[in-house]
C-alpha cells in the first residue's frame, strides 16, 4: 500500500492505495466519481479521460499512485455553482448526446482542447477528440456542440 | 495516383419483427399529483432518443409541454410489455400504442370535464397547456392540476393504449405476404479519394437523404443519420474482426477499428417528409436504415475512381491494393 | 396538420444526467455487501468438456462457482430456438460461450478462482465455413443438420425473364461479421428485495424478455422476478440476447447476496452476438430500355453456434435482396447456417444491411453496360406509390424514395457528369 495525496474537482483527497490499483479504478470505486467510464481498459477509447495537471489521460492507464500531488478534474467537476460548464450547456444544446458513455470523457478533451486553443477550426476540434471513440453520434454534432461552446464562453466574458 | 470518384446507394427497410408475428406495443397513461401525465411503457432508451420523443408524441395528443410528461419505462414491475427496442419499431409502434392511450386519456379527461363543469356535453371542449376548455366559451375551464386533486389515490385517472402492426406471414413456398409494414427509404451519395499507392481511400463529400414519414424531432433524427452514417463508413472500410477457426483475433479496440473523428466528415443530411397514414403523426422508425446505404455508396464511388469493383467488405488498404493488381 | 411538440427539436431530457455524468449504468451502482462475478468461457470453438470446481470453491473468499448443474431448470434460453445454454453442459460449441460463474467476495478473488477452475477439452471436429456447413458430412454443431432455415421467395417466372434481358450481370459478394462496438460493455447486477423479489439491472434493449428467460430458467413466477433498465451505453441489436442476466440472476436468488459483474472489452467481444456474414451469389438482368427484369440470388449467412436471430434476418435478407426496385421475375434463397463461429444475431440493419452490398453494385454495374447515369437507372427502376414488391406487396402509402434520390441527385449531379463523360 502507497500513501497519496491528490486534489480531485479542487478537493483534497488522502488515501492509501494499491500499488495495482488504477486511477479509473480510485476515482470510482474509492472516490465515487462514477461519471468516468471504463470502455476498454486499453487507452484506445477514451470513456476514462480525465485533465490532470492540465493534460488529458486515459485514466485505466495511470497507476493511482502516480497521480500522488496531482490535480484532477473528472466529469463531476465542470459544473460551477450548480450551472453547467459553457461545454457541457452546448453538448445538451447541440443534441450531441445520445447513449452518453463516452461522453463525459468527450467533454473533458473538449475542454483541454479549448484551454489550450480558444478557437480551433472543425478539423482541429476533430483531432482534438480524435482519442475518444463514439458510436452512437458520427461526431458532427460534438463539433458543433464544441463551436457553440466557443460562442457560449465568449458571450459569458462580456 | 490520388483518384478521386463519386457513388450513390439506395434502400428500403421494412419495420417490425415481420411475417405476421404479433407485434404488439402496450402504454399506461396516469393522471399524477399535479397535473402531471404519467406514460408507463416498455420503450427502451437506448440512446436514440425514445425518452423524448415518446414524451413528444404524449405531448402533442394532451396539448402539454415535454416537462409535464413523466415516462416510467425501465421497471417491469411497473410498467407494460411494449416489445423490444429493436427492428426500427419503437417510433411506429410504441409511438402509436403511447399516442392511442393518449387519445383514451383526452377521452376521459374531458368525461371528467363535462361532471365537474356540469357541461351537457363534451363536445367543443379542446386541450390547451394543461387545461380543458370550452373553446367557444373559455371561462369554462379546468386544469389537469384541478382533475388531479379530485380524482387521487383510488380514483386515478387511467387509460390505456395498445398497437398492433399489421403484417403477413409469408408463404413457406414462394414468400409471397406483406411481411412487414412500413417501409422506408433512404438515398446517400459519396464523393471519395482513392490513393492507388497506398490503398487508402478518404470520404471528401456526402449528402444523405432519409424519408422519415414525418420527423419528430428533426436534431435527433439528424443525430442518427450521422451516426448511422459513421457505422456504414466503419463496416465499408475498417470494422475486421479477423476471424481464424472460431477464434476472432480483433477482440479490442486496438484491432478493431471503428471511426474516429478524425475518419469522419461534415455530411449534407436531409430528412424528406411524406406522412404515413398509420403511423404517429405520420412518423416513421429510422434507427436501422440511416446505416443502410452509406457502404455500398462507398463501394461505388471507388470503383467510379479506380474503374476496379471491390465485392468483399472491408475495403483496407491491403485488400484494395490487392483488387488493382489483380485488375492490371 | 398543425403541430406544437411534434417536429421540434425539442432537447433530449436525458442530456443533463449524461454530460454531468449522473447517469447511471450498471457499473456504476454499488450496492452495500456487494459480491462479485466472473465468468469463465470456453477457449475452444468445439469439445466436449469435463470441468472440476473443487480447487477453486475451496479458495477463501469464493462463495460458489455456478455450472449447468446449478441451474434449477432450463439451462437454455433464446430469442427464436431456445439453443443457448446458460452454461455449457456437455459440450461447448464455439469460443467465449460460459462454461461457469465463479462469485467471490471481490473481483480480485474471482481472478484468483478463474485460474483454479479444471476445464478438461476434449476437442471434437469442427466446422468454421457455412457452404461446407451445408454438406451432408460436415460436423454438427446441434442436431442433424447445420441449416436452421431455408427462405424462399418466387415472383414470376424467372426463365421468362432472362429472355428479356439485353444484359445479365452475375457476381458474388461477400459480407463479414462485424461488431456492435458500443461504448459501454455488459455490465449488471443483481439482489433481493426484502419481499424475494429478485431484481435485476442491466442496460438491454427488452427487460420483459430478459425476465421471461430468468423465470424459465430458475423456474420461478415471473410476478417474483423485476428487470430495471438502467441507462444503456449503446446497443445496435448486441443486447437482445441474454448476456449476463440469468448468470446474475442465478446467483443473487442462490446466495442471497447482492451481485455485481462488469465485462471486459475482450469479454464483450466475446459475449454478443455479431453480424451475421453473409455470402451473396447475384444475377441481375435488364432490357433494352433499362428496365429490371430478372434476380436471381442465393444468399448464405453465418449464424455462428446458436441461431439467436438468425431466422429472421435471412428472412429480412430475402425480402430486401431485390433493393428498392421492381423487378417482374425473381428467385431468391437465404440460408442460415450453425458453425462453430461466435454466434450472429440482430445487428442494425438486420440482414437487410448485406443485401445493398451486392444489389446497389449490380445496378451500377448494369448502368455501366446500358450507357446509363447511376440515377436514370435507379429512377426507371425504384419503388414509388403503388408498386409491386418481389413479395407481392403493394406500397400503397409514403413511399418518396424519388425525392430521396434526386435531393441526393441535386448535390451530386451524376447526370451532368455522365453526359460530359460521353462527350
Amino acid at each position: 500500500m502507497v500513501n497519496i495525496g491528490l486534489t480531485v474537482n479542487q478537493k483534497l483527497f488522502e488515501i492509501s492505495v494499491d500499488e495495482n490499483l488504477r486511477l479509473i479504478d480510485l476515482l470510482r470505486d474509492k472516490l465515487g466519481f462514477h461519471g468516468t467510464k471504463e470502455g476498454c481498459g486499453e487507452g484506445e477509447c477514451g470513456a476514462c479521460t480525465v485533465i490532470m495537471d492540465g493534460e488529458t489521460v486515459n485514466s485505466c492507464l495511470v497507476m493511482a499512485f502516480q497521480a500522488n500531488g496531482s490535480n484532477i478534474t473528472t466529469i463531476e467537476g465542470m459544473e460551477k455553482d450548480g450551472k453547467l460548464h459553457p461545454i457541457q450547456q452546448a453538448y445538451i444544446d447541440a443534441g450531441a448526446v445520445q447513449c452518453g458513455f463516452c461522453i463525459p470523457g468527450m467533454v473533458l478533451s473538449t475542454k483541454a482542447l479549448l484551454d489550450k486553443n480558444s478557437h480551433p477550426n472543425r478539423d482541429e476540434i476533430r483531432e482534438g477528440i480524435s482519442g475518444n471513440l463514439c458510436r452512437c453520434t458520427g461526431y458532427n454534432k460534438m463539433l458543433d456542440a464544441t463551436e457553440m461552446a466557443i460562442k457560449y464562453m465568449e458571450e459569458e466574458k462580456e | 495516383m490520388k483518384k478521386i470518384g463519386k457513388g450513390i446507394g439506395v434502400s428500403f427497410y421494412g419495420t417490425g419483427y415481420g411475417n405476421g408475428f404479433p407485434d404488439v406495443s402496450r402504454a399506461i397513461i396516469r393522471l399524477l399529483p399535479e397535473g402531471k401525465i404519467g406514460i408507463y411503457c416498455g420503450v427502451t432508451e437506448v440512446g436514440q432518443g425514445a425518452k423524448t420523443s415518446m414524451r413528444q408524441i404524449a405531448a402533442e395528443v394532451l396539448g402539454l409541454g415535454v416537462e409535464d410528461i413523466e415516462l416510467v419505462h425501465e421497471n417491469t414491475s411497473l410498467m407494460p410489455d411494449s416489445g423490444t427496442a429493436a427492428a426500427t419499431r419503437q417510433t411506429y409502434n410504441t409511438g402509436n400504442a403511447i399516442k392511442i392511450a393518449c387519445e383514451n386519456m383526452r377521452t376521459e379527461l374531458f368525461k371528467k370535464t363535462k361532471e365537474a363543469l356540469s357541461l351537457n356535453s363534451t363536445a367543443g371542449l379542446v386541450l390547451e397547456n394543461g387545461e380543458i376548455i370550452l373553446g367557444f366559451f373559455p371561462q369554462k375551464r379546468i386544469s389537469f392540476k384541478e382533475l388531479a386533486e379530485i380524482y387521487k389515490g383510488e380514483k386515478i385517472l387511467e387509460a390505456s393504449g395498445e398497437f398492433t402492426a399489421q403484417t403477413t406471414q409469408m408463404d413457406e413456398e414462394t414468400g409471397q405476404g406483406a411481411p412487414y409494414w412500413p417501409y422506408t427509404f433512404n438515398a446517400c451519395a459519396v464523393e471519395v479519394e482513392v490513393d492507388t499507392n497506398t490503398g487508402i481511400v478518404n470520404l471528401l463529400r456526402a449528402t444523405f437523404a432519409q424519408d422519415a414519414g414525418r420527423a419528430v424531432n428533426p436534431q435527433l433524427l439528424e443525430g442518427q443519420m450521422d451516426g448511422g452514417f459513421a457505422m456504414g463508413l466503419g463496416y465499408a472500410l475498417f470494422e475486421d474482426l479477423n476471424i481464424e477457426n472460431g477464434k476472432m483475433k480483433n477482440n479490442k479496440f486496438s484491432k478493431y477499428l471503428i471511426p474516429t473523428a478524425m475518419d469522419m466528415i461534415d455530411i449534407k443530411n436531409i430528412i424528406v417528409e411524406d406522412p404515413e397514414s398509420t403511423a404517429p403523426y405520420g412518423a416513421k422508425g429510422i434507427g436501422e436504415p440511416v446505416m443502410i446505404p452509406i457502404a455500398p455508396a462507398i463501394l461505388n464511388a471507388i470503383y467510379d475512381a479506380i474503374g476496379v469493383r471491390i465485392k468483399e467488405l472491408p475495403v483496407t488498404p491491403e485488400k484494395l491494393m490487392k483488387a488493382i493488381r489483380e485488375s492490371a | 396538420m398543425k403541430l406544437n411538440v411534434v417536429g421540434k427539436s425539442v432537447v433530449r431530457v436525458d442530456a443533463y444526467s449524461k454530460v454531468t455524468g449522473s447517469a447511471l449504468y450498471p457499473q456504476d451502482i454499488y450496492l452495500d455487501d456487494m459480491v462479485y462475478g466472473k465468468t469463465l468461457r470456453s477457449e475452444r470453438p468445439h469439445a466436449k468438456i469435463n470441468i472440476d470446481v473443487t480447487e477453486a470453491e475451496e479458495i477463501q473468499g469464493v462463495l460458489k462457482v455456478f455450472t449447468y448443474k446449478d441451474v434449477p431448470k432450463e439451462n437454455i434460453h433464446g430469442v427464436v430456438l431456445k439453443d443457448h445454454e446458460v452454461f455449457a453442459s456437455e459440450k461447448v460449441i464455439r469460443i467465449g460461450e460460459p462454461i461457469a460463474f465463479i462469485v467471490a467476495e471481490s473481483e480480485k478473488v474471482c481472478d484468483e478462482a478463474y485460474n483454479k477452475v479444471k476445464i478438461e477439452y476434449e476437442d471434437l471436429p469442427a466446422v468454421f465455413d457455412p457452404v461446407e456447413a451445408m454438406k451432408e458430412d460436415a460436423p454438427k454443431v446441434h442436431g442433424e443438420s447445420n441449416i436452421i432455415f431455408n427462405y424462399k421467395l418466387r415472383h414470376g417466372d424467372i426463365e421468362e425473364g432472362k429472355k428479356k434481358c439485353k444484359y445479365i450481370v452475375e457476381n458474388t459478394y461477400y459480407s463479414p461479421m462485424v461488431e456492435h462496438a458500443f461504448l459501454q460493455p455488459e455490465a449488471g447486477l443483481a439482489y433481493l428485495e426484502e419481499d424475494g423479489t429478485l431484481v435485476v439491472a442491466v442496460a438491454t434493449q427488452y427487460p420483459h424478455y430478459d425476465r421471461e428467460e430468468i423465470a424459465i430458467n430458475l423456474g420461478i413466477p415471473e410476478e417474483n422476478i423485476k428487470v430495471i433498465n438502467t441507462a444503456v451505453g449503446g446497443a445496435f441489436g448486441a443486447r437482445e440476447d441474454i448476456s449476463p442476466q440469468i448468470h446474475l440472476a442465478l446467483a443473487a436468488y442462490t446466495l442471497k447476496r447482492p451481485i455485481k459483474v462488469i465485462y471486459s472489452r475482450e469479454e464483450s467481444f466475446l459475449t454478443h452476438s455479431k453480424r451475421h456474414s453473409m455470402t451473396m451469389k447475384y444475377k441481375t438482368g435488364a432490357d433494352e430500355d433499362g428496365f429490371l427484369q430478372y434476380m436471381e440470388a442465393e444468399i448464405i449467412g453465418d449464424s455462428g453456434a446458436h441461431c439467436s436471430w438468425a431466422i429472421n434476418v435471412l428472412r429480412k435478407a430475402g425480402v430486401h435482396a431485390t433493393g428498392p426496385y421492381v423487378i417482374p421475375n425473381v428467385k431468391v434463397d437465404t440460408y442460415a447456417v450453425y458453425t462453430n463461429n461466435p454466434f450472429t444475431g440482430a445487428m442494425r440493419g438486420f440482414g437487410a444491411t448485406q443485401v445493398p452490398i451486392a444489389h446497389e453494385q449490380q445496378m451500377d454495374i448494369l448502368a455501366e453496360k446500358l450507357g446509363m447515369d447511376p440515377i436514370e437507372f435507379r429512377m426507371k427502376n425504384i419503388f414509388r406509390l403503388g408498386s409491386t414488391t418481389a413479395t407481392g406487396q403493394v406500397l400503397v402509402d409514403s413511399v418518396p424514395l424519388d425525392k430521396c434520390i434526386e435531393e441526393v441527385n441535386e448535390h451530386f449531379n451524376f447526370s451532368e457528369e455522365a453526359k460530359e463523360g460521353a462527350i
